[in-house]
């Protein structure tokens, strides 16, 4: 199966600190198309550092970050724009919405920044929030939607764009049980029926089973690096 | 979409956004207001000084201005009438005047007196004298008696039918003497004036000054008073300027033209203080702005909205709040000007007899003048887009991952 990012001896150390922090050290990983990933580990292990830095949002200290063929990391920051644009969709654990946009409107931007023809986004903002089970929501604002549900759009705002790989930085940390099941469900059949490459981090243990791969980082090395079986 | 964006996010905090709408919308009112008012003062102002004093152009010997003497008084011959002729079409009248202090006696006492030559006709249309006749009666062309100011008539006390005696110096040194039958008494508010004045019909004045058929002004009241500049300079070069000059009233009153200048500056000033404060208003409200969307901003960027995109947003929102807080203005604005327009303002008391003093009337109606209402819009609009493309500037340099982790 192709390879979508590959990362080499990646490292990132903190020096803005006392004592400079080592926030990843030496890490390589391979991420496959289709793969569903989970990034596990202490709070502190570096999860939200690893997954910046292969977003392009933040600079490694020594390594690459390989995405079709290009490092990322030698690119400058106007490129990396574009390049998150077209390539990567983003998840974050809270505020992922415009506040004055419907739900549609919010899953059409990330394609209206794209400039896709508007017939084709709305066509597809609809479709990606029936998806998530929100058709019935399609013109309500995020204040009007529980956190669960505003999850669920920015899931399908993340994915609507058809992105090469979809980030998630503790997407379910602030929802209840039912909720993160829920949006992990979702995620996961999402992954299976658009075949999109999904990386998400957590240290809720309840989610973790529904990823097919488990990196676990400790102080910022991986630690260990499983695959499981699951339908 | 950006646009649809902004509007949405200014409506966000109506409360703020409105606040911020009205203080720019007072602001807007305030200097219009001040301006209008300062405008309609300063037209009366000159309207009075003008039909008092100097008229809208005239006429004079080249070295009157600097030394206004007899000696340097103009030959109203063929000349100047033809070359007056000419602008025919532009000349709504001309006046006349032949002007030199003297000694006004009677009997043993005498005082200082400031004796105008007229054409009473004339006279009449730029400053409606026989409308003060107090006694008496104002004379015609052809008459050959004096009218004098009510102060003078006082302290010489002198009244109708007596006999007045001027005595100067008249034109190249002529000693000047003259006999006149008082026929009518004028009064004046400014007591100089009332002090002073004595008339006579022009011919008589010529006579008596030995300056036959010379002025010491040609006043001419222009049918378009916009056109005057224009029109002093052609009438210039159809005259020998080696004896003539074609004065406005701007060279001839250069202090109220100062004065002017001076309450223009004041009340700009005054405008400004408005919008400064105004300026902070909406600064503030974008500043808080700006820090409560922090994180907001931050996913923007993140999921790839571009800096300047962000920044255009930004830019639009205080534009229209600025633009929102304008038309408002200008909406409240000009009913209130129309008001004071219809209604002026009047001044009573002390005060009101301080300003008719100066023969202005203690009524000052608003101007309503596009100019001043575009400027403010303009004034309104530049602060608005600085202030804008501070926020711009800012939303520009923002650090994403920390503005998204906030
Ligand atoms: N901007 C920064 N400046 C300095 N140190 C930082 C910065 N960001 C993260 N760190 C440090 O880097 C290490 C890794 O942080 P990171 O946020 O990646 O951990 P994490 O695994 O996401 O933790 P959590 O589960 O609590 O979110 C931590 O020790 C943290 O203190
Ligand atoms: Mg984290």
């Amino acid at each position: 199966m192709q390879t979508v990012i590959k990362t080499e001896s990646l490292s990132k150390t903190y020096t803005n600190t006392a004592v400079p922090v080592h926030a990843l050290k030496d890490v390589n990983l391979e991420f496959k198309q289709g793969e569903f990933t989970a990034i596990v580990g202490p709070s502190g292990s570096g999860k939200t550092t690893f997954l910046n830095v292969i977003g392009g949002l933040d600079k490694p200290t020594e390594g690459k970050v390989v995405i079709d063929d290009v490092d990322i990391a030698t690119m400058k920051e106007s490129q990396l724009f574009d390049f998150r644009l077209r390539h990567i969709g983003f998840v974050f654990q809270a505020y992922n919405l415009i506040p004055v946009l419907t739900a549609v409107e919010n899953v059409s931007f990330i394609m209206l920044l794209q400039k896709k023809p508007k017939k084709e986004m709305e066509q597809r903002a609809r479709e990606m929030l029936d998806q998530v089970g929100l058709s019935e929501k399609l013109h309500v604002r995020p204040s009007q939607l529980s956190g669960g549900q505003q999850q669920r759009v920015a899931v399908a705002r993340a994915l609507a764009s058809k992105p090469d790989f979809v980030l998630a930085d503790e997407p379910t940390a602030n929802l209840d049980t039912e909720s993160a099941f829920n949006l992990l469900d979702i995620m996961a059949r999402l992954n299976k029926e658009e075949n999109i490459t999904l990386i998400f981090s957590t240290h809720d243990q309840r989610v973790i089973d529904r990823a097919k791969r488990v990196i676990t980082l400790v102080d910022g090395a991986v630690d260990k690096d499983e695959h499981f079986k699951r339908n | 979409m950006f646009f649809i964006l902004a509007w949405r996010n200014i409506w966000r905090n109506k409360r703020r956004t409105l606040i911020t709408v009205s203080s720019v919308l007072f602001a807007y009112v305030l200097a219009t207001a001040l301006l209008s008012f300062a405008e309609g003062f300063q037209r009366q102002l000159k309207e009075t000084m003008i039909r008092q004093e100097t008229g809208y152009l005239q006429i004079q010997d080249a070295y009157y201005f600097d030394e206004p003497s007899l000696d340097h008084t103009l030959e109203y011959g063929d000349n100047v009438k033809q070359a007056v002729a000419e602008f025919d079409e532009e000349i709504d009248y001309v006046v006349p005047r032949i002007q030199g202090f003297s000694l006004a006696a009677k009997e043993m006492s005498t005082r200082p007196a400031m004796v105008t030559g007229i054409l009473p006709g004339q006279e009449n249309k730029i400053r409606n004298l026989s409308g003060n006749m107090v006694r008496g009666e104002m004379f015609s062309e052809d008459d050959d008696f004096a009218v004098i100011a009510k102060g003078l008539a006082d302290l010489l006390k002198l009244d109708i039918g007596d006999t007045l005696i001027l005595i100067g110096q008249g034109y190249q040194a002529v000693t000047a003497t003259g006999m006149f039958e008082v026929g009518g008494i004028i009064e004046f508010q400014l007591p100089e004036q009332n002090n002073t004045a004595v008339f006579l019909p022009l011919k008589e004045a010529q006579w008596y000054f030995a300056a036959d058929n010379r002025l010491t002004n040609l006043i001419i009241m222009p049918a378009d008073p916009d056109q005057i500049n224009r029109l002093a300079s052609e009438l210039q070069s159809r005259l020998d300027d080696e004896w003539y000059t074609a004065k406005t009233w701007k060279e001839l009153m250069p202090d109220m033209v100062g004065l002017m200048q001076m309450q223009n500056t004041v009340y700009t000033g005054i405008a400004w203080i408005f919008y400064i404060i105004v300026g902070f208003g909406i600064f503030g409200t974008i500043l808080t702005m700006l820090y409560e969307r922090m994180q907001e901003f931050g996913i923007l960027l993140s999921i790839g909205m571009k800096r300047i995109q962000l920044g255009i947003i930004g830019l639009i929102e205080t534009i229209l709040i600025g633009l929102l807080g304008t038309t408002a203005g200008v909406l409240t604005a000009l009913p209130i000007v129309y008001i004071f327009q219809q209604f002026p303002i009047k001044f009573t008391g002390e005060m009101a007899e301080y300003i008719l003093r100066f023969g202005m009337e203690p009524v000052f109606p608003f101007v309503i003048d596009k100019h001043i209402f575009i400027n403010q819009a303009y004034t309104v609009f530049g602060i608005t887009l600085l202030i804008g493309l501070y926020t711009m500037r800012k939303m520009y340099s923002i650090q994403i991952l920390e503005a998204a982790k906030n």
